[in-house]
């Protein structure tokens, strides 16, 4: 039973790593149907300006919640202005190409900013100030990090903002109507390229809060950290139904606890195996992902 | 107003990009002019980058000691080349030292890259000196250029288990690797060693390599209570991820851990989370006039890591072999390598029959952000702390 919830716990903290950045996955494809493999690295430089931002701060002398929080706003903002910046100058010229045409350059863009990272922040691991967040506490046997309790608050925090962005406000509904139709939408005095582009810095916003948080939970990042973590998200992101908001959250959730579970009761050799093999066996009786991917309400 | 927003974009992207180049002319150049090229492979890129490098900044070092010495045959130039510990990789970066005409190449890395590198050098007649792979198989192919500089894994293992058994007296250990050719083949050499010596293995684990999260295997770890826990990672940046998680779950186990984790990037990372642990490393006497030599002119390259020193005397004892020859001719220089015994700065340098120098494995500890000797496995005894 300890194992069990230890386990438990330890999954719910991955998935909603995977969850926020599937977002980003899910929320471009909703939109434009395009999947953006630029995204993982969109997280990686999150991820570092997170490390040089925090580092700056400690050594100010900061407490270390006020660094945490400044660090997130600004990186956040960096990540959405930096997706703003490659879906202006790389997707929006190719929006009235073939679909294949914009993937690889999703491809290539994904290539430049990982080896853009590693020309300017080296091939080392970079290491993130020590514990600023220590210590932890007991629930039947169970043990939980305060780091483990930061990473889920803030998860579920910015869950839940983007839930009230999407489903309460003007905003949110010119997405899903954009989503739903672009032509109808822009018809109607929606302005279509805009939305787009707020929904690029949405994603990568959140992108950025996972990479810090990964950062500050492993310890350390690296240049190329975004390629695994995308590729998990991104199956997350299918799982859950693709373009669906809330399919991504629990996709996300699903992959770290089934990850979790299988490395704990059957072999951490094959954790990425088992989460595949769900992946496929959702998809083989659900072609749609859990969630489905054509429930129009919920869509961006 | 567009064109701004255009401009602005596009310094955005530059931002990600817009230092690091500039370097490598130099290297180019002095490679135009050399009278000896040797090359070094090892990851340069990737998750083992840190390593790769060392190997890389160990030979330069000995290049620059050693230039003045070559006479006519020099000067030496280095052709470094980047395996990312990738076979593949590994193979074609070694058929693009052939093509360079490089004599000899120092590396690699990872014990995977090395093994399968060796066979298109080998058939090249091109010397192979590996400063790090220590699994046992990178000298018993038999090949006549292949030499290895530091220890090797069934001496490592028998070394590690002693310790657990002799000195820390457990009884039961849980392995971990992350399925590679060098870290799983040890962990295997200390799972059926520890069977033979009453040490009961409580389990044995295989993580991916790259992986960062660890949550999963360390509360099995922890529900198995065992009185040592065996770290069989690649390398360092591997295993201060698991140290970090490790002290974040409470395990209080003892941690023994190999000589891949040996590196200066282990305490950056980890930090207080990595006091305490063991590792099996080749005893090195950082007191020695050979040592402090390579210590000094490593200086500019910053702190040596793992196999730094290894690499400089790899390249030190290649380059001293060919002065001995008075040419490149790889017979000579087979000759004159045999016949060497010096002191290196990572050990006494004395090449076997089958390429390898020995072994000289001991028990070091983390202590106050520093690697420090503790166990000597040939007598059983603590060192001075």
């Amino acid at each position: 039973m300890e194992v069990f919830l230890q386990q438990l716990v330890n999954g719910i903290t991955l998935g909603g790593v995977y969850a926020l950045v599937a977002l980003g996955y899910t929320m471009v494809y909703g939109i434009i149907q395009l999947i953006n493999f630029a995204h993982g690295e969109i997280f990686a430089a999150g991820g570092y300006m997170g490390v040089i931002l925090i580092s700056w701060m400690v050594a100010q002398g900061y407490p270390p919640f006020v660094c945490l929080g400044v660090a997130l706003a600004l990186a956040m903002g960096y990540c959405a202005l930096l997706a703003m910046a490659v879906e202006k100058l790389v997707y929006k010229p190719l929006r009235s190409s073939s679909r294949l045409s914009v993937l690889l350059s999703a491809l290539g863009m994904s290539i430049f900013l990982q080896n853009g990272l590693m020309l300017t922040q080296g091939v080392y691991d970079r290491a993130y100030p020590g514990e600023m967040v220590q210590g932890g506490f007991e629930i039947g046997g169970a043990m939980v990090s305060y780091m483990q309790v930061v990473i889920v608050g803030v998860t579920v925090f910015l869950l839940v903002a983007l839930n009230g962005l999407v489903f309460r406000t003007r905003i949110g509904k010119a997405m899903r109507a954009t989503a739903q139709d672009k032509t109808m939408s822009a018809l109607v005095g929606i302005n279509a390229s805009r939305i787009i582009s707020l929904t690029f810095a949405i994603g990568a916003a959140l992108a950025c809060a996972a990479g810090i948080m990964v950062g500050m939970y492993y310890g350390s990042v690296r240049y190329d950290m975004g390629f695994v973590l995308g590729v998990k998200a991104f199956s997350a992101a299918v799982l859950g139904g693709i373009g669906n908001i809330t399919g991504a959250m629990l996709g996300g959730l699903v992959i770290g606890i089934i990850e979790v579970f299988a490395a704990g009761y059957i072999s951490s050799e094959y954790k990425d195996v088992f989460a595949f093999i769900i992946l496929i066996a959702v998809l083989y009786f659900r072609p749609t992902g859990i969630m489905g991917e054509n429930v129009d309400d919920t869509r961006v | 107003m567009k064109r701004a927003l255009y401009f602005l974009s596009l310094l955005l992207l530059v931002s990600v990009v817009a230092t690091g180049c500039g370097e490598k002319k130099e290297e180019k150049k002095a490679a135009a002019v050399a009278g000896i090229k040797i090359g070094s492979l090892g990851p340069l890129t990737g998750q083992y980058a840190a390593d790769g490098n060392d190997i890389k900044n160990g030979v330069l070092a000995a290049i620059e000691v050693m230039n003045p010495e070559m006479g006519a045959l020099g000067p030496v130039a280095l052709q470094p080349e980047d395996d990312a510990c990738d076979p593949r990789q590994a193979v074609a970066a070694a058929n693009k030292l052939i093509s360079e005409k490089v004599t000899a190449v120092i590396g690699a890395y990872c014990s995977s890259a090395t093994i399968p590198a060796a066979e298109p050098l080998m058939a090249a007649k091109i010397f192979m000196i590996t400063p790090a792979s220590t699994n046992e198989k990178v000298t018993e192919s038999g090949h006549k250029f292949m030499f290895r500089t530091c220890g090797r894994d069934d001496d490592q293992s028998k070394a590690a288990v002693k310790f657990m058994t002799d000195h820390l007296k457990a009884k039961g250990v849980y392995i971990v690797d992350d399925k590679t050719t060098y870290s799983q083949g040890l962990a295997d050499n200390v799972e059926k060693l520890s069977a033979s010596s009453g040490l009961k293995v409580l389990g044995h684990e295989h993580v991916n390599q790259g992986d960062k999260d660890f949550s999963a295997v360390l509360t099995k770890v922890k529900a198995a209570k065992p009185d040592v826990f065996y770290v069989s990672l690649q390398n360092s940046a591997a295993a201060a991820p698991m140290l970090i998680q490790i002290a974040r779950m409470g395990i209080k186990t003892k941690i023994l851990a190999q000589d891949a984790v040996y590196h200066p990037q282990l305490m950056e990372l980890a930090k207080k989370d990595a006091e305490g642990v063991y590792l099996t490393f080749g005893y090195t006497d950082k007191e020695t006039p050979a040592y402090k030599k390579f210590a000094e002119t490593y200086k500019k390259f910053g702190e040596p890591g793992a196999y730094s020193a290894y690499a400089y005397d790899s390249a030190i004892a290649y380059l001293k072999a060919v002065k001995a020859a008075g040419s490149t001719d790889p017979e000579k220089v087979k000759a004159e390598l045999m016949k060497l015994d010096f002191a290196g700065a990572s050990k006494q340098i004395k090449y076997k029959e089958n390429g390898d120098s020995g072994s000289n494995y001991v028990i070091q500890v983390v202590k106050d952000g520093k690697f420090d000797n503790f166990w000597n496995p040939e007598n059983g005894q603590l060192y001075k702390q």
